[in-house]
């Protein structure tokens, strides 16, 4: 079947098309840009005025893996206050903070997404949280693998063994958990909590092993280079949430060595300790930093105002926080001792001076970070807010004056000490289009989507042009998913389910000896076990895999 | 004007929710609006003029007649006026109630009073577990109102209450009390096992002597002004609540949940 897309004007950064009128082609699945010879459109959607983008693409959203059920389980009542009524169509699900996976799906595709990434996924529990990703419907999903506090790692490093052990550890590690990235959350912490250490600064050494965090950080921002993986190592700094934790976010930066690095939900790292209540903005230096060293891309994680749930993986700083959590419930738990997690339900309040102040910062980073190809929208779904809150981000980031509106709303010693009413970049939809599409796409190596180039997967979101952005992005005219329209008028007409998007490293297959012998010494499930199969993906899981291609292999 | 009458034609065989038949939310509605409300029936929507016979005018006076024990939420979030229930009310009766009054022919099932903050909700039948009770997940349950249950209740009776008075004149089941922050229970029948499980605060006066967990402790009898008080204030009421006074003021006094703070009193008429 042909359809044609006539008379849309295109935002499509990846292939430098900033607003120009041109029809497209919906064939097989793929975007073409010329009707194939000898053959008429069957369906023709005229989008004269109309702004057509490649769907949309969320490189850090909490939509799988043991910690999001948790969530569901301790507030039954965000499930109850948010119900989803089924359709014809579609099945009812509900929550706000902690979303059913299908409403999770179901409202990112009306909000025109077509990808999600699930950015941390405990290996052992990997299986469970691609179970999931493969219930949340409309999206496509990929995951990215927790390393750093994993004892094997730990162990390794201590004993010095060379970076090809190390690479092929990794590399195992992405195959076994069919993930796309690797993720380290507060690198070595997650594992000196449980040596009853309540703080790891990045040069501190861990209680038990010989190392530092920046050695954690330096070693797998260096084995993801090396395997040619195209997403850097995705980094949740030490120091999460603490004020004055800009200083080891900088040094994190650091710690790469040159070596590509991703630091995630950076919002929740850019405090300083200036000002009568020592806790500060220090949005600026960290823009400044991330601005001058090309090797390092961040995603914000703003906070939105309102009820949400914070999950992570660093036990540590959920247990400093366990005391501000709204409703008064919270956990801390150990997972397999490869990593941890915290489930901390909480509410941002606008009139509250820390999270006023929060919300500043994280809006500070967007607008002072210069390359939109380094900077994503995200809010940490859902530890800054709900992912729904993205049309109101986007707006906040595109219109001034509605943002000094808001501004002015929030708690006003919060408002004097930030730059943000002195800032008066307006982002274009052009850099809305690279933020939400175009990079995220690259970063993950991901060359079929994010952009509306010939041969592309048919990916398509078409808005309405607004003046009120807000309006404009939460509901797209049209999404199309894999060439079939799914959205119209932001209402799911077509429920469609999504594949696993993965990435395939070589290695070394000696490691496995060594990796067996740990399972089977140290953990709870052996070898044959742990990892997933291609086959396991599609048939038992449902979510057949599709592997992306590595760079090159650089030289260890 | 007359009373709103809600008759159900014909019993449902899934749950229906009638949240939205309450004074406050039906000000205004003509009985054609009425009639067009839809309603969940299982996964199907149906409007009720399809499953009930919809008479009278008076929106602060609802009847609800029925032969089905499937009709939940009945009277869930009223603040004024009067609903009397012809028949069973299903589960979460009065969910939320902030005022006004429910009455209950016959019995009414599980989490009757969940989180209502006012009013009074009288069942002259039994009621189902966790009556004034917490729903899962909630950290408060009944927060004020009064519950009146002339048959006997379920399990967790006032689990995590927060405030307001449940009276039983018959028989509570087990774990009545617990995990209860303040409040009354007034048990005049019999009461189950692990009776004040988990109480940090609040009162429990019985008619018969609990099976306490280990964690209470006995203080032994004594003459307690505050019964006085309590009792006279029920006196308006119908027996036996109206007639509590007559049991006079001594009590033997147990404290505890003790490993949950310890504050909670169970008071027994000697």
């Amino acid at each position: 079947m042909l359809i044609k897309l006539s008379g849309g004007t295109l935002i499509d950064p990846a292939n430098g098309i900033d607003g120009e009128v041109r029809d497209l082609y919906i064939h097989d699945g793929r975007i073409l840009h010329e009707a194939p010879q000898g053959e008429r459109p069957q369906k023709t959607y005229d989008l004269g005025g109309k702004l057509v983008m490649a769907g949309a693409i969320d490189l850090h959203t909490h939509i799988g893996g043991g910690k999001v059920n948790i969530a569901r389980a301790m507030l039954p009542d965000d499930q109850r206050s948010h119900p989803r009524e089924r359709t014809a169509l579609t099945r009812s699900g509900g929550g706000h903070a902690a979303p059913s996976t299908l409403a999770a799906g179901y409202r990112y595709a009306e909000m025109g997404y077509t990808s999600c990434f699930e950015p941390a996924i405990i290996p052992t529990n990997a299986r469970q949280a691609h179970m999931e990703m493969a219930d949340t419907p409309m999206v496509d999903t990929g995951g990215y693998a927790m390393l750093g506090n994993d004892d094997l790692l730990l162990q390794l490093m201590s004993e010095g063994v060379s970076q090809e052990v190390i690479n092929d550890y990794v590399a195992w590690t992405l195959h076994a958990t069919q993930c796309i990235g690797i993720k380290t959350v507060n690198p070595g912490g997650i594992s000196a909590f449980k040596f009853n250490a309540r703080e790891l600064d990045i040069d501190e050494r861990h209680p038990h092993y010989p190392l530092r965090p920046r050695d954690i950080v330096r070693t797998l921002s260096r084995a993801l280079a090396e395997l040619g993986v195209p997403h850097p190592l995705h980094v949740h700094a030490s120091n999460l949430g603490v004020p004055g934790n800009h200083s080891s976010t900088l040094a994190t930066i650091e710690a790469a060595e040159g070596f590509p690095i991703h630091l995630t939900h950076i919002q929740f790292h850019a405090y300083g300790t200036e000002g009568d209540r020592k806790f500060s903005s220090a949005g600026a230096e960290i823009a400044e930093a991330v601005n001058h060293r090309k090797n390092v891309s961040i995603d914000v994680g703003q906070v939105m105002f309102g009820q949400t749930v914070t999950i992570s993986g660093d036990t540590m700083h959920q247990h400093a926080n366990r005391s501000h959590a709204h409703p008064r419930k919270w956990t801390c738990m150990d997972i397999e001792c490869e990593a941890g997690c915290g489930v901390v339900p909480f509410r941002y309040k606008d009139k509250n001076f820390v999270n006023a102040l929060q919300w500043a910062i994280g809006l500070e980073l967007f607008l002072m970070v210069d390359d939109p190809w380094r900077v994503f929208l995200t809010t940490d779904h859902p530890n800054g807010a709900p992912f729904t809150s993205y049309p109101h981000l986007i707006r906040l980031l595109m219109d001034r004056t509605f943002r000094n509106e808001q501004l002015a709303q929030i708690n006003p010693d919060a408002a004097a000490m930030s730059l943000l009413g002195s800032l008066e970049r307006q982002y274009s939809l052009y850099e809305i289009a690279i933020m939400t599409r175009a990079a995220p796409a690259r970063i993950l190596g991901l060359a079929d989507r994010g952009h509306l180039g010939a041969g592309a997967r048919a990916d398509i979101t078409v808005y309405r042009p607004s003046d009120d952005a807000e309006r404009m992005f939460g509901t797209p005219m049209l999404v199309f998913k894999d060439g079939q329209v799914v959205v119209e008028e932001g209402r799911i007409t077509a429920p469609v389910k999504g594949s696993t998007q993965v990435i395939r490293p070589e290695y070394d297959r000696a490691i496995e000896q060594r990796i067996g012998k740990w399972l089977d010494r140290y953990h709870s499930i052996g070898m044959a076990n742990f990892r997933i199969s291609d086959e396991e993906m599609a048939e038992g899981i449902g979510s057949p895999v599709e592997i992306h291609a590595c760079r090159p292999r650089s030289a260890a | 004007m007359s009373a709103l009458t809600l008759r159900l034609s014909e019993s449902p065989r899934q749950r229906i929710d009638l949240s939205a038949f309450t004074p406050d939310r039906l000000d205004g509605a003509s009985i054609a609006d009425i009639q067009a409300i839809p309603l969940w029936v299982g996964n199907r929507q149906v409007a009720t003029g399809d499953l009930f016979e919809v008479a009278g005018d008076d929106v602060s006076d609802i009847r609800i007649a029925s032969n089905s024990d499937r009709l939940d939420s009945i009277g869930a979030g009223m603040s004024q006026g009067r609903i009397q229930v012809a028949g069973d009310a299903g589960a979460y009766l009065g969910r939320g109630m902030r005022g006004g009054e429910i009455h209950v022919s016959g019995n009414a099932s599980i989490l009757a009073g969940t989180g209502m903050t006012g009013g009074v909700i009288r069942i002259d039948g039994s009621a189902g577990d966790f009556l004034g009770a917490a729903l899962p997940g909630d950290r408060r349950g009944m927060r004020g109102g009064r519950i009146e249950v002339r048959g006997n209740a379920g399990d967790r009776v006032g689990d995590r209450q927060r405030r307001g008075t449940i009276l039983i004149a018959g028989d509570a089941g087990d774990y009545c009390g617990s995990r209860m922050g303040a409040g009354t229970i007034l048990v005049l029948g019999k009461t189950g096992a692990n009776t004040g499980f988990g109480m940090r605060r609040g009162t429990l006066l019985l008619g018969h002597p609990p099976e306490l967990p280990p964690t209470f402790n006995d203080n032994g009898e004594w003459d307690l002004d505050v019964i006085t008080l309590l009792t006279s204030s029920l006196a308006e009421l119908e027996p036996p609540f109206g007639t509590l006074p007559q049991r006079g003021k001594r009590v033997r006094r147990w404290l505890g949940d003790l490993g949950y703070g310890g504050q909670g009193e169970v008071l027994v008429w000697s």
